[in-house]
C-alpha cells in the first residue's frame, strides 16, 4: 500500500507549524480580538504624530503658496512629485502580487497578498496627496475633471499626461480597492461570527455585506476575483507607465526619454516588493505569524527584487549609452555633466541611486543572503531609499540644468514643510497600515486555509492506519 | 353728481380732532435710525419698524462679513463727467522727466486720472522715443508711500506738521529776516528750466548777496573744466556715436550710465546694426577697470587700474602723434593702445574718444586726441552742447567751507542729496547746523532734508508745469498727469512767493510760454508734443587750443602708480547716484553684468578668488560649487581709514587688482529707525554707501580710490541673482555670434548651418510642416511675431522695467530672489565666453528672452486644464483664472520663461493675511493702496498659485485692434500696435508686428536678415515666433564655441 502515500518533496509547506484550519483562525484573528499591545499603540501615535506635521505643512503650503517650498523658477517640481512617483511605485507591488500572481496560480502569493493589497491602498492614497497639493491653486482642483459644466469653453486637455495621471491612478485605486475589499469579504464575516462585542458584531456585520459562506457566495467570490485580477492585471503595467509619460512626452532632455515605461514599472515592481518586504518582515514579528510568512515568502520576493533591479539596472545603463551614442547636446549634458559628473552640484544623487539600486540588490544572488532577515530588512530599506532618489535624479537633475544655462537653478533643497508634507505621507500610510493591521485580518484567511495542508496530512496519517491494515480488513471497513 | 360720502374710519366720519391732526401730516414717519433716544431698541420711536430694519441690515452685514467672498469694493461714477476722460480709454499727455539734471521727453498713460506707464516720446530728436531704466520707473515714484506728505518744520530731530503754506512761508520768512548780512544760497542740481532759471535770477535780484550752485552727485565738472580750458567753453559737447566709425571709450560707461545714455545707445546702435547687403559694424573699443555694461558691448576691451586712466589717454595721445611722451604701460596695454590709435588714425573724422574720468587733466588729453582724430566738428557736435551736467565740484566744496565758516545765512536745498552724495558728508552736516536757516524742497525727507530746518514737499515731475532745455534751442515741456497727491507745492512758486512775486509756478511757465511761443494754438501746440525743437539739426566744431596740453600730460606723468588695489565706485543702470533708491522696480532689476539685484556688492576678479579663497571659476567643479549658493563671501574693503563691508562677486573681465562697488546704495537716515518712513521701506538694509570713497581733487571729484585694501572675511552674505551660470556652455542653438570678417567672408553660414540642421525635416523651408506628424492646419489673419536684433540691444533694461509696469508684474523681494523666485517676463540673459582668469579676453553677449509663443508650444499641451493655450494669432496665452498652478508648463518650457506667483505677492489671493512674515516688507510697500494706483488696469493682477508670462501685451494688440476696427481700416504698423519694451528700447533692437502683413517691419526685417536670422532651440520643433538677428562681432575671434575652444586648448598645449 506504499503507493497511497507518494508524496511529491518539491515544494516545501507554505505555511509552516502543521497548522489546522481552526489554528489559522485563532492566529490571524486573535490580533483583532485582543487589546492592541504597547508597541502598536507607540506605532500607531508616531504615524499619527507624523500624520499632523504632514497636516501642518500641506496647511502652510495651501495657505502661504508654494513658495513655503524651495522650488523655483527653474525647478517647478522637486520633492512633491518626487514622492508622488515614489508613492506610486510601491503601490505596484500588491497589485502583481493579487493580480498577476493570481492568474500564475501561484499558491504562496496568500501568505501576502492582502497586506500587500492594503500596502497599495494606502500607498497610492499617499501618492494621491503630492499631485493635489502640489496645485498652486488645490481648491480649483475639479478643473482637471472632464464633466459637463458651465465654465466655457475650456475643458480638460486630454494631451496632457497629468490628466492621463488623473485617470490612471484613479483607476488604479478603485481597482485594487474593490480587490481588495472583495477578498476582505470572507474574512470579515469569520471576524463577525467569533464576535462577542456588541459594536464587533454590528462593525464586521455591516462590512461583510451579510456574507453566509454559502457555495454561491463562495462561487459569486470566485468569479469576481477572477474578474478583477483580469482588470488590476494590465493597471500594473499601464499606472506607471503613463506616471512616467509625464516626463517621456516632454522636451526636457533627462525626461524625453523613450525607455520610461517599461524602466518605471520595472522600478515600480522593484521598489513595491522593497516595501512589501520590509512591512511584512516587521508585521510578522509583531503579529507573531511567522508560520503564515515564511523564509520562502522572503526568499521569492528577493528573487523578484533582485531581477527587477538588475532590469532597472539595464535601464540606467542603456540611458546613458543612448545620452552617448545620440549625440545629441543636451541630453549628453544632462546626462554626463548632470548626474555622472559626481563634482556637479546634485551629482552624488545618481551615485546614490546606482549604488541603492543596481550594485547593492546583487547580494541576493546568494540564496543564504536571500533567506536572512536582517539582511532582506536592510535591502528593503536600501532599495527604497534609492529608488526615491530615481524618482529624484529625473525630475531634478534634468531641469535644475536644461538648456538655457542663463536659467540653470540655484541649488536645489528642500524646506521643512517640503520633507514635512514627504513626512506627512508616511504618517497617513503607517496610521492606515497600524489601524488596518489592527482591526482587519492581515492574512487572506479563507484563502490561505486553501493552500493548508492539514487535510494532506490527515490523509496521510489515515493512510498510516491503512498501511498496517491487510487488504480484507480495509476493504471490510471500506465497505461499512 | 352725488353728494354720497365714503369714509374709512369713524375719526373720518365725525371728522374728529385726531383725524386732523392726522390727516395734516399724511407721510409722517421718519425713515430714520437715530430715534432711539437714548432708549433701548423697543422703546424707540418705531421700534416694530426698527427692528426689523436693524434685523435686516445685520442680517445683511453678518452675511457679508462672514461670506468668503472677496470685499467688494463700489467706484463712484462722475456725476458730470470730464469731456475728455472715458472709462477704460487712457490719455497720453506730453511731458518731461526731470531728475539730477535729467532730462528725457516722455509721454505719460493716463488712465481714469491716474499716469501708469512713461512712454517715450518720438517727436524729441534727442531720444526718438528711447527710454531708460531709470524713466519707465519713474512713474512709480509718484505713488512712493515714503513721500512727504505736508510741509514740515524739522524739531530736534523730528518733523511738525506746518498747517498751511501761508504759515509755513512765514516762518522761513521771519529766519530769513534775521539773517542780516550772511546770504542765501540756492543749493540745487543742474537746472536746465529756462524759467525756473528765471525764477531763480529773480530771487537771487531780490536778496543781493545770496546765490546759486548747481551740484552734481555724477559730476561732469572734469569734462566742463577741460573744455573751458581747450575749447573756451564751460560747456559739454554733443557726441556723435552715430557719426563714428572707431568709438574709444576710456572708462565711460556711455551706454549705461555716462551723461545721456538713451541718445548714446541710440546712436551706437545705429553704427552697430547690421545691413546685410553691405556688412558694416563700427569697431568699439574699451578700456576699462571692471567689466560694464558698455564694456560689455565693446568689441575689444584692456583692462587696467583706474589709476592708470591718464596714462592710457596719454599714451594714445602720444600714439597719434600729439607730441606728448608716453608714461610707461603694461605690455598688454601698449599693444591695445598702438592697434587702437592704428584704428583711430585709419578714420579721422569718423572717430570718437569718450573718457568717464572727472579728472580735468584726463580731459584735456582726451579733447586733444578727439582733436587728432578728427573728432571736433563731426563726432563731436559744439552747435548744440549738452546742458544737464553744469554743476562745478569745486564750487560746492567751497560752499561746505564757507557753510562750516558760518559764512551762509540761508540754504536752500533742491533736488541734491549732499549728506548721502558728498564724499565728506560727515562735514558737509556738521556744516549744514551752522547755517540759520536751511530750506529743503523735497518729495521726502531723505538724509539731507531731515537736517534741514523746514521741509516743504516738492511735487513729482508727473505733478508739475515746467519746461528744460536740454540743449540750447531743444525744449521739452512739462504738465501735470494728475492733480497733487499730496501738499505739494513746486520749489519754483516758493521761490516766487517769496520774492514777492504772487504769480504761481503754473501761470508763470504759462505765461513765459505763450510769450515764447507766440500764439495760445502755438502753446498749446507745444504742450501737445512735449517738445519744441530748431527744425534742421547742426553741427559745428569749436576752436581748440593745445595750451593747457603740455600742462595737463605733465600733471598726468606725475601720477605714480602702485600695487595696491584701487577701488572704482560705478554707477549701475538701476541705482545710479540714488535718485531713485525706494523704487522697487529699479531695486529688483537685476544688473545687465553681474545678474545682481537688491544689494551692491565688492566686484572683484576671478584671479583675487584664486589668489584669496582657492575658488578658480574656470573649474567647473568650483565654479558650480561658487554659483549655486547665493553665499558670497564678505570683503571689507578699507579706503583712506574708511571701511565697509560687502560680499563679493566674482566677475570675468575685472582688472585683477581692482575692486568694483557700485555708488547710490546704502541709504539712511540719521537714525536708522527712521529710514523706513522717510526715505522708503524698499531700501532698508539694501547696499551700502561707498560715496565716501569717493576723492576731491581739489577741482573735481573723482569715483575711484587709487589705494585701498580688501580683507576678506569669515561672514558670508547672501547675494540675489536671478541667473547663476555665466557661460552658454558652446550652445550655438541658443546663441549665434560671429565675427566681422567671418560674417563678410561667408555670409551665409547661419543659414547653412540652419538648412543642415533641419535637412532631414524638410529644410528650413518645409520645417513647419515636415518635422511633425502632425498635419498643418491653416491659420489666416493676423500672426505675430518679434525680432530681437542681438548687435544692437545693449542690455540697458528700459524694457525689463516696461514690462513689469505694463504688465503688473509683481515684485518680490530680495528673500525671494534668492530663491530664485523673481517674476520678470522679459529678462536680459548674460553670457560670458573667453577665458575668466584672463580680463582682457572676456566676451559677453545679452539675449533679452521671453516668452518665444512657440506655435508648437510645448507648454501648452502638457497642461491637464488648458489653461495656456493658443490663439489664432500665433499668441500663446494664458488664461489666469483657469491655471491651478502644477507648474507643468514651466518645467517643459526650453526657454524657462514662466513665472509661478510663489506667495500672495499682489494681496489679490482669496486667503486673508497671508502675507505678513511670509513676503518681503516692499511687497507689502507695492500693495499698498497708494502703490497700487500704478496698476494697469488693463491688465490681470495674478493671485497666488497661477503661473504667468509674457503676453506680447496681448492689451495693446486688443486696443489696436479695436481701434483699427472702429476706424474701419487695416493695422497700421508700428503705429497701432507697439508692445511695451520695444516702445521703451532706445537702439530699436525689438522689432514687433504681424508677420503676414508683407510691408510691417518685422516681415521685411526677417526678409531683410535672412542671413542672421535665427530662432533659439530651433531644432526642437517648437516653432517660436520670436526670432533673434544673430551677434556680429567686429573682432578676430568668438570665443566660448565648439570650433574656437580646440584652438584655445591647441594654444594652450603649445
Amino acid at each position: 500500500m506504499a503507493l497511497l502515500k507518494y508524496e511529491s518533496q518539491v515544494r516545501p509547506p507554505l505555511v509552516d507549524g502543521d497548522k489546522d484550519y481552526h489554528q489559522v483562525t485563532e492566529d490571524i484573528i486573535r490580533p483583532i480580538e485582543m487589546s492592541p499591545s504597547k508597541l502598536w499603540w507607540t506605532g500607531f501615535l508616531i504615524a499619527v504624530g507624523l500624520l499632523c506635521f504632514g497636516i501642518y505643512s500641506v496647511y502652510r503650503d495651501v495657505t502661504y503658496g508654494i513658495g513655503q517650498w524651495n522650488l523655483n523658477k527653474t525647478v517647478g517640481w522637486g520633492w512633491d512629485i518626487t514622492n508622488f512617483v515614489w508613492w506610486v511605485g510601491i503601490g505596484h507591488a500588491g497589485t502583481l502580487i493579487s493580480a498577476i500572481l493570481l492568474l500564475f496560480r501561484q499558491g504562496w502569493r496568500t501568505g501576502v497578498n492582502r497586506a500587500a493589497e492594503a500596502m497599495t491602498i494606502f500607498a497610492v492614497m499617499c501618492a494621491g496627496q503630492f499631485p493635489i497639493w502640489h496645485m498652486g491653486r488645490v481648491w480649483m482642483a475639479f478643473f482637471v475633471m472632464p464633466y459637463p459644466n458651465s465654465r466655457g469653453p475650456l475643458w480638460s486637455n486630454f494631451n496632457s499626461p497629468l490628466l492621463w495621471d488623473v485617470f490612471a491612478i484613479s483607476t488604479h485605486f478603485t481597482v485594487s480597492l474593490l480587490f481588495w475589499y472583495a477578498g476582505l469579504l470572507p474574512d470579515l464575516a469569520s471576524v463577525r461570527d467569533r464576535a462577542k462585542l456588541k459594536w464587533r458584531k454590528l462593525f464586521y456585520g455591516l462590512t461583510s455585506f451579510g456574507w453566509t459562506g454559502s457555495t454561491k457566495h463562495w462561487q459569486r467570490h470566485e468569479a469576481l476575483s477572477l474578474v478583477l485580477a483580469g482588470l488590476a492585471t494590465p493597471l500594473v503595467l499601464s499606472v506607471h507607465t503613463i506616471v512616467s509619460f509625464d516626463f517621456a512626452t516632454s522636451v526636457i532632455p533627462g525626461w524625453h526619454t523613450t525607455i520610461f515605461p517599461p524602466y518605471f514599472v520595472a522600478g515600480a515592481i522593484f521598489s513595491g516588493f522593497a516595501m512589501v518586504q520590509s512591512l511584512l518582515l516587521i508585521t510578522r514579528k509583531v503579529l507573531k505569524l511567522e508560520d503564515y510568512i515564511t523564509i520562502e515568502h522572503i526568499d521569492v520576493m528577493n528573487k523578484v527584487i533582485v531581477l527587477t533591479g538588475s532590469i532597472v539596472g539595464v535601464a540606467y545603463l542603456t540611458e546613458l549609452f543612448i545620452a552617448w551614442y545620440g549625440q545629441n547636446k543636451f541630453e549628453g549634458w544632462a546626462f554626463m555633466q548632470n548626474r555622472v559628473n559626481l563634482f556637479s552640484p546634485l551629482g552624488w544623487s545618481y551615485y546614490i541611486m546606482m549604488g541603492c539600486n543596481v550594485l547593492s540588490p546583487q547580494i541576493f544572488w546568494f540564496r543564504k543572503m536571500r533567506r536572512n532577515i536582517t539582511v532582506t530588512f536592510f535591502m528593503s530599506v536600501i532599495v527604497n531609499i534609492g529608488m526615491w532618489f530615481e524618482r529624484f535624479v529625473i525630475i531634478v537633475t534634468s531641469i535644475y540644468r536644461d538648456y538655457l544655462p542663463s536659467s540653470w537653478s540655484t541649488y536645489y533643497s528642500p524646506t521643512p514643510w517640503e520633507i514635512g508634507f514627504y513626512l506627512g505621507t508616511f504618517g497617513l500610510f503607517f496610521t492606515c497600515y497600524f489601524l488596518f493591521s489592527k482591526f482587519f485580518p492581515v492574512i487572506a484567511l479563507a484563502e490561505i486555509k486553501h493552500i493548508l495542508k492539514r487535510s494532506g496530512e490527515n490523509y496521510k496519517e489515515k493512510m498510516d492506519h491503512a498501511e498496517h491494515e491487510s487488504v480484507d480488513e480495509f476493504a471490510h471497513e471500506m465497505a461499512h | 353728481m352725488s353728494d354720497k360720502k365714503y369714509w374709512q374710519s369713524f375719526g373720518e366720519r365725525t371728522n374728529s380732532e385726531a383725524f386732523q391732526k392726522s390727516s395734516e401730516n399724511e407721510f409722517n414717519e421718519e425713515l430714520s435710525l437715530d430715534g432711539l433716544d437714548g432708549k433701548g431698541l423697543l422703546d424707540a420711536k418705531h421700534p416694530r419698524r426698527d427692528f426689523l430694519k436693524y434685523l435686516g441690515f445685520s442680517t445683511a452685514a453678518a452675511a457679508l462679513a462672514a461670506s468668503c467672498e472677496t470685499p467688494v469694493k463700489k467706484v463712484i461714477p462722475y456725476v458730470n463727467k470730464p469731456e475728455d476722460l472715458i472709462p477704460g480709454v487712457a490719455n497720453y499727455y506730453a511731458t518731461t522727466y526731470v531728475s539730477g539734471g535729467d532730462v528725457v521727453s516722455i509721454v505719460a498713460k493716463v488712465r481714469d486720472g491716474r499716469p501708469i506707464k512713461i512712454e517715450g516720446n518720438e517727436l524729441s530728436t534727442i531720444t526718438r522715443g528711447g527710454t531708460s531704466a531709470k524713466v519707465q520707473a519713474s512713474v512709480l515714484d509718484l505713488y512712493d508711500t515714503a513721500r512727504l506728505r505736508y510741509p514740515v518744520q524739522m524739531v530736534n530731530g523730528g518733523k511738525k506738521e506746518v498747517s498751511t503754506f501761508e504759515a509755513f512761508d512765514k516762518l522761513v520768512a521771519d529766519d530769513l529776516g534775521t539773517l542780516g548780512s550772511a546770504p542765501i544760497v540756492l543749493l540745487t542740481s543742474t537746472i536746465t528750466s529756462p524759467t525756473s532759471k528765471e525764477i531763480i535770477a529773480s530771487f537771487l535780484a531780490k536778496y543781493p548777496g545770496s546765490k546759486h550752485i548747481q551740484y552734481d552727485a555724477d559730476s561732469y565738472s572734469g569734462i566742463l573744466l577741460a573744455n573751458e580750458a581747450t575749447y573756451g567753453k564751460k560747456s559739454i559737447p554733443s557726441y556723435q556715436f552715430d557719426e563714428a566709425k572707431v568709438i574709444v571709450s576710456l572708462g565711460a560707461d556711455f551706454l549705461g550710465t555716462w551723461l545721456s545714455p538713451i541718445e548714446f545707445a541710440r546712436q551706437y546702435a545705429k553704427g552697430r546694426k547690421v545691413n546685410e547687403k553691405n556688412p558694416d559694424v563700427s569697431k568699439h573699443y574699451q578700456f576699462e577697470s571692471i567689466l560694464s555694461l558698455t564694456g560689455g558691448n565693446s568689441d575689444e576691451r584692456f583692462v587696467h587700474r583706474p589709476s592708470e586712466t591718464g596714462a592710457i589717454a596719454l599714451a594714445l595721445l602720444a600714439e597719434l602723434g600729439g607730441g606728448v611722451t608716453a608714461p610707461a604701460l603694461d605690455e598688454k596695454l601698449k599693444t591695445g593702445i598702438k592697434k587702437v590709435a592704428k584704428d583711430l588714425l585709419a578714420n579721422k573724422g569718423k572717430a570718437l574718444v569718450v573718457s568717464g574720468s572727472n579728472n580735468v587733466n584726463v580731459q584735456i588729453i582726451v579733447n586733444a586726441i578727439n582733436e587728432a582724430v578728427g573728432a571736433n566738428g563731426t563726432t563731436l557736435n559744439w552747435s548744440s552742447p549738452i546742458q544737464w551736467r553744469q554743476g562745478i565740484d569745486s564750487d560746492f566744496a567751497s560752499l561746505v567751507s564757507d557753510m562750516d565758516g558760518g559764512k551762509v545765512g540761508a540754504l536752500f536745498v533742491y533736488g541734491v542729496n549732499p549728506a548721502y552724495t558728498y564724499y565728506d558728508a560727515d562735514k558737509f552736516k556738521s556744516a549744514l547746523k551752522k547755517v540759520k536757516a536751511s530750506v529743503s524742497f523735497n518729495d521726502r525727507l531723505d538724509e539731507t532734508s531731515e537736517l534741514c530746518k523746514y521741509v516743504i514737499p516738492a511735487p513729482h515731475y508727473l505733478e508739475s508745469w515746467g519746461d528744460a532745455e536740454p540743449k540750447p534751442g531743444y525744449f521739452s515741456l512739462l504738465q501735470p498727469t494728475i492733480a497733487p497727491l499730496f501738499k505739494t507745492r513746486p520749489f519754483e512758486e516758493s521761490l516766487l512767493k517769496w520774492s514777492g512775486n504772487a504769480s504761481t509756478h503754473e501761470d508763470y511757465v504759462r505765461a513765459y510760454w505763450l510769450r515764447k511761443a507766440g500764439s495760445l494754438d502755438a502753446y498749446e501746440k507745444a504742450l501737445q508734443d512735449g517738445v519744441v525743437e530748431p527744425s534742421s539739426s547742426s553741427s559745428g566744431s569749436a576752436s581748440f587750443s593745445a595750451a593747457k596740453v603740455a600742462e595737463a600730460a605733465s600733471a598726468i606723468t606725475a601720477q605714480k602708480k602702485g600695487d595696491k588695489f584701487e577701488v572704482v565706485l560705478y554707477q549701475t543702470v538701476a541705482a545710479g547716484v540714488g535718485n531713485h533708491s525706494n523704487n522697487p522696480w529699479l531695486l529688483e532689476l537685476p544688473d545687465p553684468i553681474t545678474r545682481a539685484d537688491w544689494d551692491n556688492y565688492a566686484v572683484v576678479s576671478p584671479k583675487y578668488a584664486i589668489d584669496t579663497w582657492g575658488i578658480d571659476i574656470s573649474n567647473r567643479r568650483q565654479a558650480d560649487k561658487y554659483e549655486v549658493y547665493p553665499d558670497k563671501q564678505v570683503v571689507k574693503v578699507t579706503v583712506g581709514g574708511k571701511d565697509v563691508l560687502l560680499p563679493a562677486l566674482i566677475v570675468p573681465g575685472t582688472h585683477e587688482k581692482v575692486i568694483g562697488i557700485a555708488l547710490g546704495y546704502g541709504r539712511q537716515s540719521a537714525d536708522d529707525k527712521n529710514t523706513a518712513d522717510n526715505i522708503g521701506r524698499a531700501v532698508v538694509g539694501v547696499g551700502k554707501n561707498v560715496f565716501p570713497f569717493a576723492m576731491f581733487n581739489g577741482s573735481t571729484f573723482e569715483f575711484f580710490a587709487p589705494e585701498a585694501t580688501i580683507v576678506s572675511t569669515e561672514d558670508t552674505y547672501k547675494v540675489a541673482q536671478v541667473q547663476t551660470h555665466n557661460s552658454y556652455e558652446g550652445r550655438n542653438e541658443v546663441v549665434k555670434e560671429m565675427t566681422l570678417a567671418d560674417f563678410k567672408k561667408s555670409p551665409k553660414e547661419i543659414l547653412e548651418e540652419r538648412e543642415e540642421e533641419l535637412k532631414p525635416y524638410g529644410g528650413i523651408e518645409g520645417y513647419r510642416a515636415e518635422g511633425t506628424l502632425y498635419s498643418e492646419y491653416d491659420k489666416p489673419g493676423i500672426k505675430w511675431g518679434m525680432s530681437i536684433d542681438m548687435n544692437s540691444c545693449v542690455a540697458c533694461g528700459a524694457c525689463v522695467v516696461a514690462c513689469h509696469a505694463e504688465n503688473n508684474v509683481p515684485v518680490v523681494g530680495k528673500s525671494e530672489v534668492l530663491r530664485y523666485h523673481d517674476m520678470h517676463w522679459l529678462r536680459i540673459d548674460r553670457y560670458f565666453s573667453g577665458n575668466p582668469n584672463d580680463a582682457d579676453s572676456i566676451q559677453t553677449v545679452f539675449q533679452p528672452m521671453l516668452c518665444q509663443h512657440c506655435d508648437n508650444a510645448p507648454c501648452e499641451n502638457v497642461c491637464p486644464v488648458s489653461a495656456t493655450n493658443h490663439s489664432t494669432e500665433g499668441l500663446n496665452q494664458m488664461a489666469y483664472n483657469r491655471c491651478i498652478g502644477t507648474r507643468y508648463c514651466a518645467n517643459n518650457c526650453p526657454f524657462k520663461v514662466r513665472r509661478f506667483n510663489w506667495a500672495d505677492y499682489t494681496g489679490a489671493d482669496s486667503f486673508p493675511d497671508n502675507q505678513r512674515g511670509i513676503v518681503d516688507d516692499v511687497v507689502l510697500m507695492m500693495n499698498d493702496d497708494l502703490s497700487r494706483m500704478v496698476l494697469n488696469p488693463d491688465v490681470t493682477v495674478r493671485s497666488r498659485g497661477v503661473m504667468e508670462k509674457c503676453s506680447f501685451c496681448v492689451q495693446r494688440l486688443q486696443e489696436g485692434k479695436l481701434n483699427a476696427k472702429k476706424e474701419n481700416r487695416t493695422l497700421k504698423d508700428m503705429v497701432d500696435i507697439k508692445t511695451a519694451c520695444q516702445q521703451a528700447c532706445p537702439t530699436e533692437a525689438i522689432v514687433f508686428g504681424d508677420v503676414r502683413d508683407r510691408e510691417s517691419r518685422i516681415a521685411k526685417t526677417r526678409e531683410d536678415n535672412q542671413q542672421r536670422v535665427f530662432y533659439a532651440l530651433e531644432e526642437l520643433h517648437v516653432l517660436p515666433n520670436v526670432n533673434y538677428l544673430a551677434k556680429i562681432r567686429n573682432t578676430e575671434t568668438i570665443l566660448g564655441v565648439e570650433k574656437e575652444e580646440k584652438v584655445e586648448v591647441a594654444e594652450k598645449h603649445s
